[in-house]
């Protein structure tokens, strides 16, 4: 290999890239509009939240209730007459959610020792009758617990056992943190891939690659010339992310950031090789996009990105294991939350490493000049 | 002929040469059937926030009928798998932080003895890493723990694990079922539609428009009596045309798969989608304007499509955004969509009460127009 | 003569059911312009492609400058100079910045570079578009920027696929006079084209037609076998005639009469004619000579008709 022939390539690669203003835009502000989009999501930063309460007990317990859920700011509770009332607050988003708390609170919670049925407290948002989304749900009990206050009510009468909870890694389970390591996952599969099978797509078209294979560069160096500097530039990204996540979104990586970048970078190289791939197999730029962008969201969304691979059935979970994606979004979320080290995630790095040799023989292959 | 006759006789001329155009796109026939089949199949089989197959690790320094009772309780919800069994506090711990279990479970050795005279406590890590996940699981765990009685009493079960409302802490969801639920999916599936029709509208537009642009055609059309608004009228015609069509395989699709029936009728779906369809054709047809090229058009609908089903509150509720980000969810198109279709849907709701979001989406509508026009008319001397 | 340069021995390439190229058996001698004609979607490109290792034949064996290229195909990079249809040159950068890289990739720099792009740029007038960028460039100048940037490394072997097409015609001629230049400077030229006028530039001519060699012979020779031959028309003052009848018929050509004026044909104009000619030319002033050359296109299908092609 030629280091000179090399540099020459990089030169070009560095310098037409460089020039193409809607490329540089979309290198800059995808990842960090990704990353604020989806980081602000699942925040349990909110505060103040307009909540319509429909006390029919009036007792000193619920009132008791109440107050727990106002004192510590997330809610702001008022007080209505009426479910119907509270309709059309929720219709006209007067308020984010109702608490109905039901006539018989106190009795019931009372009547739990005599093996009674447990009072039940409906939340409730705008357009979901009765019906919380789990996920909502899930939310905001996470969001009561983060605040550390507890419906859990002390009981009279033996036999119950009491579990004290403690959340490790994210002791408010705030969501934040979880869609940002998501989020590196998500846009270096995807943008990556993007710009990668357009960018070489639009070479085919334009007789240069063919040129290119004519000349003394070799394969070897086509490729690099071609992966090294999109490769630096969404290294940097991913730096720039970090930055952004940190001082934003206020989520620092709890393990170590040179390990992080490390993947990070050597994951870039994995999605760079399969938009290679794409775009050998596409005519024109518009057909790479769309071929990446059929591929890809539900690659996306299958990673593990945002819906657990756990919670899937038995089939898909076996395909997952199978992206690459999937690997490094466990891999950044284990390095950003769990303060995991290198290990602890050998199984992980061991695919990784597996599908980069792979991905990336089969697009230096399809770069070699001969069908 | 009048002038409106004359426009519309135009557009619809337009239209129908787009139409045939379209027909013999195989690489649009193909995203438009396959999207939705797709998202169908991702929605309402395989994404889930709920939990299943749940790992997690037991310290039982107990070793009694007791805390093997308990253990067995918390299996039999059907969200666990078989607890791993750890010998020290470090072990379980190293498998939290490893990602290997989401939650630990320690039952210390008095249980047995304190279950009888008081109450034991039993400790719970949750690896909070995966927060919803972690909320829900440590729920249901303290839930079992909070219905756990010294003796086996009314709680025989026979058969699959049944309803058994925990008494003790109060619950904050309306239900509590040990059979896994479908409400998470009836959540993602009521907005579906919303969601497949946000991708072909805008994908589809911004790819028609600008490939036109880029082949030269659409100069062609110009060079005839005939208005751009005329043009961009009629190309949008027969999209929504398509989109009608998608809206009715979808709601079929999830009514007949997952019993979820628009239960505000159909007839008020498709006139609340109307707006809907025109904005985001609109948002498609100001992309066209602003790309250079099909392939730049297509990638700035993606990066379009994507903040806009979570930030929409179709996947996430909106609700419970901070502020800021719930306005900016307020622009896409989707957001006003998926609050018409839920009241629709799961409520069943009335044309009335879904005129508010129409109206933000007319007004987008017109803003989107304003802003076509604005871009567009110093390229269409 | 010496050896060929390039040689093809029943080189074939298969698609699938589709034969695109049937058994092709050319030479082509060192430093002679050497041109392969057809019709579009008849193998050329293909062909060319093989020739320069950018595509594996399923058949048959190619040598080019001594080295095989089937086997070894990178060996030959250095020694070849290629222009592809769509002239690549790189978008976004300028022309200069365009010379660089190719420079590079050709271990070429520093002052050799200096020195052979400044003869490069005066030789192709191409000395004021040097710093524009290349999207900006006129279709003409971008193609003779392409054509200088293929002899950058100074190849010996240059292979040009369709050079002239969407040139105009005037551009055309100074294009050939370029390439000639190169040939008389030792460079060997494999130019494909349809364009069959061009011909003429050319030191060789095959046709090929559906994958198949019809015809492989200087364009002379083309004109002696498949043309009615040259038409010269004579037009001369009454009392002359007679004298240029008789000056012709020495010559062994036959004339006659025909619309006022004197027709003959000759299969070519070889040295005899042209003798013959010149010497008619110094006796009569006052004659005027017209000579028409067979056109190519007619040539070209009286090819084709001979060998049974469907085109």
């Amino acid at each position: 290999m030629s280091w000179r022939r090399l540099r020459t390539l990089l030169q070009r690669e560095v310098r037409a890239t460089l020039r193409d203003p809607f490329t540089v835009t979309m290198l800059i502000a995808v990842p960090l509009g990704t990353l604020l989009a989806f980081g602000f999501v699942l925040s349990t930063e909110v505060k103040h939240l307009p909540l319509a309460v429909l006390d029919a007990d009036g007792s000193p317990a619920s009132r008791r209730l109440v107050a727990d859920l106002t004192a510590k700011g997330i809610f702001d509770a008022r007080l209505f007459p009426t479910r119907a009332a509270i309709d059309r607050a929720l219709v006209a988003g007067d308020v984010s959610a109702a608490l109905i708390i039901p006539p018989d609170f106190d009795r019931r919670r009372r009547a739990v020792a005599n093996g009674e049925p447990a009072p039940e407290v409906q939340v409730i948002y705008d357009g979901a009758e009765a019906v919380l989304a789990g996920n909502a749900e899930g939310f905001l009990r996470s969001l009561i617990a983060a605040n550390g206050v507890t419906l859990t009510e002390d009981v009279h009468g033996g036999g119950r056992v009491a579990v004290v909870t403690r959340a490790l890694f994210n002791p408010r389970l705030d969501g934040v943190p979880y869609m940002v390591a998501g989020t590196f996952g998500f846009v270096l599969s995807f943008l990556t891939t993007l710009i990668t099978a357009v960018s070489i797509v639009n070479e085919r078209i334009a007789g240069t690659f063919e040129q290119l294979q004519v000349t003394p560069a070799t394969s070897v160096e086509i490729f690099l010339g071609k992966i090294l500097p999109l490769g630096v530039v969404f290294a940097l990204d991913v730096g720039l992310m970090m930055l952004v996540a940190g001082f934003v979104l206020g989520v620092w990586p709890q393990g170590s950031v040179p390990f992080f970048l490390l993947v990070s970078s050597f994951y870039v190289l994995v999605s760079l090789a399969l938009g290679l791939l794409f775009s050998a197999t596409s005519a024109t730029a518009a057909e790479a996009v769309q071929k990446t962008v059929l591929f890809s969201i539900p690659l996306v969304q299958l990673s593990g990105f945002a819906f657990p691979i756990r919670n899937m059935p038995a089939i898909v979970r076996w395909i997952t294991e199978v992206f690459p994606a999937t690997h490094y979004i466990r891999i950044s979320r284990a390095i950003y939350i769990r303060a995991a080290g290198p290990v602890s995630l050998l199984p992980d790095l061991f695919f990784l490493v597996v599908f980069a040799g792979i991905l990336l023989w089969l697009a230096l292959r399809s770069i070699e000049a001969r069908a | 002929m009048s002038a409106l006759r004359r426009f519309w006789s135009n557009v619809l001329a337009v239209a129908y040469r787009e139409t045939i155009v379209l027909r013999h796109d195989q690489a649009f026939i193909g995203a438009v059937l396959a999207q939705p089949v797709m998202m169908l199949l991702l929605f309402g089989y395989v994404l889930s926030n709920e939990p299943a197959n749940v790992d997690w690790a037991l310290l039982d320094w107990s070793r009694s009928d007791a805390s093997r009772r308990l253990v067995a309780d918390i299996q039999a919800t059907g969200y666990f798998r078989p607890p791993r069994t750890v010998a020290s506090y470090e072990t379980g711990r190293a498998l939290l932080r490893g990602g290997h279990a989401l939650a630990f479970v320690v039952i210390p050795d008095r249980f047995a003895a304190q279950l009888e005279r008081g109450r034991p406590r039993v400790q719970l890590l949750l690896d909070g890493s995966d927060p919803l996940s972690a909320a829900r699981v440590g729920g249901y765990i303290v839930e079992v723990a909070a219905s756990f009685t010294p003796r086996d009493q009314a709680l025989a079960r026979r058969g699959p694990p049944r309803l058994a409302p925990p008494p003790g802490p109060i619950d904050v969801r309306q239900r509590f079922r040990f059979n896994s639920t479908l409400r998470d999916r009836d959540f993602f599936l009521a907005a579906l539609a919303g969601m497949l029709l946000t991708n072909v509208c805008l994908s589809v537009t911004a790819l028609g428009l600008v490939g036109e642009r880029e082949s030269g055609t659409f100069e062609q059309m110009l060079a005839q009596p005939i208005s751009s608004l005329e043009i961009v009228l009629g190309k949008l015609l027969p999209y929504v045309g398509v989109a009608y069509v998608i809206l009715l395989v979808s709601t079929l699709a999830t009514g007949l798969l997952f019993d979820v029936w628009p239960r505000g009728g159909i007839p008020t779906l498709a006139i609340a989608t109307l707006p809907f369809v025109l904005a985001s054709l609109g948002i498609g047809v100001f992309v066209s304007a602003l790309a250079r090229s099909s392939a730049q058009g297509v990638f700035i609908s993606v990066f379009f499509i994507m903040p806009s089903f979570v930030l929409s509150g179709s996947m996430f509720p909106y609700q419970l955004m901070p502020h800021g980000v719930r306005e900016l969810g307020g622009l896409f198109p989707l957001r006003w969509y998926q609050i018409a279709l839920r009241r629709i849907i799961e409520r069943g709701a009335g044309l009335s009460d879904v005129l508010g979001p129409m109206a933000a989406l007319v007004a987008l509508f017109v803003l989107l127009l304003a802003l076509i026009r604005w871009r567009m008319s110093p390229r269409l001397g | 003569m010496s050896a060929p340069i390039i040689q093809t021995r029943e080189l074939t390439r298969r698609f699938g059911d589709f034969t695109a190229v049937d058994r092709l058996t050319i030479a082509v001698e060192p430093g002679s312009i050497f041109a392969f004609l057809g019709a579009n979607g008849s193998g050329k490109s293909t062909t060319i492609r093989m020739l320069i290792g950018l595509l594996r034949p399923t058949a048959g064996e190619i040598q080019v400058d001594g080295i095989d290229v089937i086997r070894h195909p990178r060996r030959v990079r250095d020694r070849i100079g290629y222009m592809g249809q769509k002239v690549s040159l790189y978008q976004g950068l300028s022309l200069r910045e365009n010379v660089e890289f190719y420079a590079g990739l050709y271990g070429l720099a520093g002052d050799a570079l200096e020195r052979r792009w400044h003869e490069l740029r005066e030789r192709f007038a191409l000395g004021d578009v040097e710093r524009e960028k290349v999207e900006d460039l006129p279709a003409g100048i971008r193609q003779r920027a392409g054509l200088a940037l293929s002899t950058l490394h100074r190849p010996r072997v240059l292979f040009l696929d369709e050079p002239t097409a969407g040139v105009d015609v005037r551009s055309r001629a100074l294009f050939w006079e370029r390439i000639q230049e190169e040939a008389e400077n030792g460079v060997t030229v494999f130019v494909t084209t349809h364009f069959l006028e061009e011909v003429d530039f050319c030191d060789w001519v095959s046709f090929i037609d559906a994958g198949r060699l019809i015809a492989n012979s200087p364009p002379e020779e083309l004109r002696r076998q498949h043309s009615a031959g040259y038409r010269i028309a004579i037009e001369a003052p009454a009392g002359v005639r007679e004298a240029v009848v008789r000056r012709l018929g020495e010559a062994g050509i036959v004339t006659a009469p025909r619309d006022g004026r004197l027709e003959a044909r000759v299969p070519a104009l070889d040295a005899r004619v042209l003798d013959a000619l010149g010497r008619l030319a110094r006796e009569h002033a006052d004659a005027t000579v017209h000579v028409e050359q067979p056109a190519m296109t007619d040539v070209f299908r009286d090819v084709l008709a001979a060998n049974g092609a469907a085109s």
